[in-house]
């Protein structure tokens, strides 16, 4: 009995027998209506539900044959897994849906029908097995989708829905054309039986027919350029009605191409350009787009393509195993996260990105939400749409199909872009600010998909071979800390820092080697510096728990063993610092490019996985210790990921913005301890290139572009007026000579390297920390506004004293011996230009320094500063401690440099030597103090050029602050600022293209229909060529 | 046979003809009855198209009963199935032209116009 009710075929029993009742309904009163409509809907997504949890659990494919006759007589219907999947999670979504749109369906009877209609029909595409059955219930869900349209009397919605009728009514004439013709030529309509005789369709009438049906399939999956009818309604439909056509219709669509697919073998190349093409074009026009309906139009219609381009290409490459985990990833990853997207903005009613009648900025959870959707469409992690990229990526590039690979990542990119434009935009608060409220029923479906997201996700990642539930474990511990965000501040602190100490410990504890040191020390430093959180007493809303998945993220990275897992906590580092910025007070502008240029290098990191998993086959990290020659690609692919992420120079126009308007104690732990994770990949990159014996050649390149993001740091910093910009490009400064340390790949590189980290976490937690209390103290952020705080601040004076002693490499402390270790290598390697560039560095260097404890600490103090006091104990405790650190190091450098040996001796062969010297002994008999006493004598000689060319031109009093001043223009006006230039440009030659481009959305219906027969002659003759016309 | 053509293939040129004349329809014409009507020219001429399709020279009406054998229908009698499919085509057709006159009406009562070109809010 009960098994007979949740037979599949009752979906349309239930759907069209509601249908009929519903009218009947609306008589007896509008209660019967509401409870028939829900019992239809909710009995559709029941039986889909049930029907598919029997195939989960081991049932059989159920085959409907109607009327007691075999094909092509009866209606042939199949539900099996992959049919209940789609119809299950396009129901549930109607269903959640019907929800959301209640307020317009509520009462309106032909309103209900419609959309009862609608399901019905989008289940009837997914699970018929007659062609022409197809056709159809393609019309059932079109007019139904017509119908509801109409719901909206606004002109410019009623435009919108005409056009989008005139285009799918032409395309739908021309499957049906193609229907009859491939009967004529088979004899057949049972999709079954014209797969199994694929062979028979030949002839000029067999092949316009596959190409009909084909082609029309691809138009009502709205391909570019003939898709400005799908726009428009995207733009003007009530955004319930929009979220159903561009998940829901476009699953029916979509399914319907799936299954026809082994009809067309011989198209897969057009189909996958058709697809790849849509992708990249829509998401390059979308970067133009205010409207955020309309934006989400172009995001849908992009995903529609990515999607058929992963279809096809899948298929063309036979794996056919990694489709469940693909489409079905980034099927479901689109369903709910742009149904989510679609209600949300009717909900918090945005027309434009500039926003809505309703102000997000604040409200966290609103706010919330929408990154949660946006991260999910940009595919990135824990949502399914992540692991499905991540699985299509390495599927191409086993087959070598990398310029599909490029296609998916610039698309993405694209997408990313202006997606996350807008949740820029909408934390700004708007001009004024009204107090509507929303209704909070209404919020429910979004939740729901929300939720869902995440469990699909999780699903998709056990699909990925994720075995390990502790990558998990950062964004667990987030979302119970988030679950107290509303404790004081300072329990929040205390609170995240024993879970942080707890989970942190436990993961850092598996890992092993390197990964191991680069754990315990991060995350030794990421606790002494998040413990100055505690000297702000306010709530943060959702800081703390974002920090916590920030640091615990990077020993989970640590202690990955697959490149999968590594790329996980990679973007869920990258996801958690933005955010972070994002929630900052100025950091509003700058989060964008922020996340652009982490996606960039993420994309670059993707490749280079992929590119070592073609070669090896697997994705063990350890597969990077293995490979020979041929992995120098990947080599380049990995190392510019990463170097991008340290902002090396040309790639650090991402930096200064970030680390400056990020919170004060924010700043010291992505300098000091974030950073660090971008020279970890690059150590593990270099491996490659070791083992690949790329060569000398490669590894002096990188060198180079090391030291000169020393260079170009330093000379940034001389000509900041902003004290804590300053630091900002000192922290890139002084990551450019570890890169240059790591491009050494010696033992003694490796060494000096290491010992860098661990030096310039502990200076930068200081500098930013001592910053921050000047910040907090004096509310100002230049030196022009301050100065002289060495006697209302002594004890800030004196830490930063000795982190620039320490930072400067000058004795006694821990930086002495690192830096001119380095120039005595480069020396010996024979790269003597770098070394000379390294003397000038150092110059440089020492002349930003000077510039920041004068400038802070020496001339007149301000008149309001005079009666300031010392930091709070909150801010110097950290300090201290860290302080510690550089002295206990200083003193017993063997506590580092035992285990650092430790670590790196299995990477190299043990018998390496170094001028005649075992390479453990070199640290203990090596004297730095030549080489310093030369470089520091060059440094004074430069300075005191400057200054007697500053003496030569100001005959007036000479002090060092009017030094600075005086150089301040000289630089900043020799030193164009190439790389932003550059990358605007990028910019305006992206916008350029994308204005023009859209031109072609002319508005017109005409026009429109006029792109939709070009479309599908274009597809025919492409297909045929020019034989279909001309007989041969 | 008058002409010496199979009746198919008048039709099918009848029928092409008159979807070529709807297309032209929809593309030239400004007002919207117009491009309605090559909407209804466009489906009436695929319509003739597929029921050319079925047919067989010299058949008879398909109906199988004591005196007409499984057998012999088999060779003369023209196909029913696409008889069978223009029938509901035409029933969806009447339906979509149905709902774009609907739309029509709406359109003028919100602008005062049937020119297409009234009707251009959104682009880009």
């Amino acid at each position: 009995m009960v098994a007979s009710l949740i037979h599949p075929l009752n979906i349309f029993i239930v759907g069209l027998g509601g249908g009929f009742v519903m009218p009947l309904l609306y008589r007896l009163g509008k209660t019967w209506l509401v409870a028939g409509f829900f019992v239809a809907l909710a009995g559709i997504t029941a039986i889909s539900g049930l029907s598919f949890l029997g195939l989960l659990q081991g049932g059989e494919t159920i085959e409907i044959l109607t009327a007691g006759a075999r094909p092509p007589v009866s209606i042939s219907l199949r539900f099996g897994m992959s049919e209940g999947f789609f119809t299950f999670s396009v129901n549930l979504v109607a269903l959640l849906g019907a929800l959301q749109l209640w307020k317009r369906l509520r009462g309106n009877y032909a309103a209900l029908l419609l959309y009862l209609i609608l399901v019905m029909g989008i289940n009837g595409m997914v699970m018929t097995r007659d062609l022409f059955d197809l056709f159809v219930f393609l019309e059932i869900v079109s007019i139904a989708t017509y119908g509801l349209l109409g719901l909206d009397r606004a002109p410019a919605a009623l435009s919108a829905a005409f056009k989008y009728i005139m285009a799918t009514v032409v395309a739908s004439t021309f499957f049906l054309l193609g229907t009859v013709l491939i009967y004529y030529v088979t004899g057949t309509l049972n999709i079954d039986d014209l797969i199994v005789g694929r062979a028979a369709i030949t002839g000029p009438i067999g092949a316009t027919a596959l190409l009909l049906v084909l082609a029309c399939l691809i138009i009502e999956l709205k391909p570019f350029p003939a898709n400005g009818w799908g726009l428009d309604v995207y733009e003007t439909a009530p955004s319930g009605i929009a979220a159903m056509v561009s998940v829901g219709v476009s699953a029916g669509v979509f399914f319907s191409l799936l299954k026809l697919l082994p009809l067309f073998e011989g198209q897969l190349d057009l189909i996958a350009i058709s697809g790849g093409v849509t992708f990249l074009f829509s998401n390059l026009i979308g970067l133009k787009q205010s409207k955020v309906q309309r934006l989400l139009g172009y995001s849908s219609i992009g995903q529609m393509g990515l999607l058929t381009l992963a279809l096809a290409l899948l298929q063309q490459i036979g794996a056919q195993a990694s489709v469940p985990l693909v489409v079905g990833g980034l099927f479901v990853n689109h369903l709910l996260a742009k149904a989510g997207l679609f209600w949300f903005a009717g909900l918090a009613r945005c027309t434009t990105i500039e926003g809505g009648l309703i102000s997000l900025a604040r409200r966290p959870l609103m706010i919330g939400l929408l990154g949660l959707f946006l991260v999910a469409i940009a595919g990135l992690p824990p949502f399914p749409g992540f692991w499905a990229k991540w699985e299509l990526v390495m599927r191409l590039a086993a087959t070598g199909k990398l310029p599909w690979i490029v296609v998916i990542l610039v698309g993405s990119l694209l997408e990313a872009a202006y997606m996350f434009h807008w949740f820029t935009k909408a934390l700004q608060p708007p001009f004024d600010e009204t107090t509507t409220t929303w209704d909070g029923p209404a919020l429910l479906p979004v939740l729901g998909t929300a939720a869902l997201l995440v469990a699909t996700g999780v699903v998709a990642a056990h699909f990925s071979g994720i075995r390990s539930a502790w990558i998990f474990a950062p964004l667990a511990v987030g979302i119970a800390l988030y679950g107290l965000d509303s404790l004081p501040g300072r329990v929040k602190v205390a609170l995240m820092l024993v879970t942080v100490l707890l989970v942190g410990g436990w993961l850092a504890f598996a890992a092993t080697g390197i990964a191991w040191l680069f754990a315990v020390l991060l995350l030794a430093g990421s606790l002494v510096i998040a413990a100055a959180g505690l000297y702000r007493e306010d709530i943060r809303p959702g800081y703390y728990p974002l920090l916590a998945v920030l640091l615990l993220s990077i020993p989970a990275l640590l202690r990955s063993t697959t490149s999968l897992e590594f790329f996980f906590s990679w973007e869920i580092i990258t996801l958690a610092s933005c955010f972070l910025i994002a929630n900052s007070r100025g950091g509003g502008p700058f989060v964008l490019t922020f996340l652009l240029f982490s996606l960039l290098s993420a994309f670059f990191v993707l490749a280079g996985f992929a590119s070592i998993a073609s070669v090896s086959g697997t994705t063990d990290l350890d597969a990077l210790l293995t490979r020979g020659p041929e992995a120098t690609v990947a080599f380049i692919l990995l190392a510019t990921g990463f170097l991008i992420k340290a902002g090396a120079v040309g790639m650090h126009v991402w930096l200064p913005g970030a680390y400056a308007e990020a919170d004060d104690d924010l700043t010291a732990i992505l300098s000091g301890v974030v950073s660090k994770v971008a020279i970890f990949g690059l150590l593990i990159g270099t491996y490659v290139s070791i083992r690949s014996e790329t060569g000398l050649a490669l590894a002096h390149a990188v060198a180079w572009i090391g030291m000169l993001t020393t260079i170009t740091g330093a000379l940034l910093a001389l000509t900041e007026d902003d004290f804590k910009r300053l630091l900002a490009y000192s922290s890139m400064s002084q990551l450019g000579y570890i890169i240059t340390a790591t491009a050494l790949m010696s033992h003694l590189g490796w060494v000096t390297a290491l010992y860098l980290v661990a030096n310039h976490m502990m200076v930068k937690g200081i500098l930013f920390l001592a910053l921050a209390s000047v910040i907090l103290r004096t509310g100002k952020r230049r030196f022009a506004e301050t100065g002289g705080l060495r006697r209302t601040m002594p004890v800030t004076f004196a830490t930063v004293l000795i982190a620039i002693v320490s930072m400067s490499g000058l004795p006694p402390l821990m930086g002495f011996g690192g830096k001119w270790l380095l120039l005595d290598a480069m020396a010996d390697k024979g790269w003597y230009l770098l070394a000379a560039a390294a003397l000038f560095a150092t110059f440089l260097g020492f002349l930003y320094m000077i510039r920041l404890v004068s400038g802070l600490f020496f001339g007149a103090a301000k008149l309001d500063q005079r009666e300031i006091c010392e930091a709070p104990s909150a801010l110097l405790v950290p300090q201290f401690i860290l302080i510690a650190g550089i002295v206990v190091l200083s003193l017993y450098p063997k506590l580092l440099k035992d285990p650092v040996s430790a670590v790196i001796d299995p990477q190299f062969a043990a018998t390496l030597v170094w001028k005649s010297i075992s390479l453990q002994a070199i640290y203990d008999y090596w004297n730095p103090a030549p080489v310093m006493i030369v470089a520091v004598m060059v440094a004074a000689a430069l300075f005191a050029l400057a200054w007697i060319a500053y003496r030569s031109r100001r005959n007036d009093q000479a002090n060092l602050d009017r030094f600075f001043i005086f150089w301040r223009p000289a630089m900043s006006h020799n030193l164009p600022p190439v790389a932003e230039i550059f990358w605007r440009g990028v910019a305006g030659v992206a916008l350029g293209i994308a204005t023009n481009v859209r031109l072609i959305y002319t508005g017109n219906g005409q026009t429109y229909v006029f792109y939709v027969l070009l479309y599908v002659l274009a597809f025919y003759f492409t297909s045929t060529g020019l034989g279909g016309v001309i007989p041969e | 046979m008058l002409t010496g053509l199979p009746l198919s293939t008048i039709l099918l040129v009848t029928g092409f003809g008159l979807a070529l004349i709807g297309i032209w329809g929809i593309l030239a014409h400004r007002h919207l009855m117009r491009i309605i009507i090559g909407f209804v020219l466009l489906d009436t001429g695929f319509h003739i198209v597929m029921v050319a399709t079925g047919y067989v020279t010299g058949g008879t009406a398909p109906i199988v009963d004591k005196a007409f054998s499984t057998a012999e229908a088999m060779h003369s009698t023209i196909d029913p199935v696409p008889s069978a499919l223009v029938v509901t085509a035409i029933v969806i057709g009447m339906s979509v032209t149905a709902v774009m006159l609907a739309f029509a009406i709406r359109l003028y009562e919100s602008k005062k116009t049937l020119s297409i070109d009234a009707f251009t809010e959104s682009k880009w």
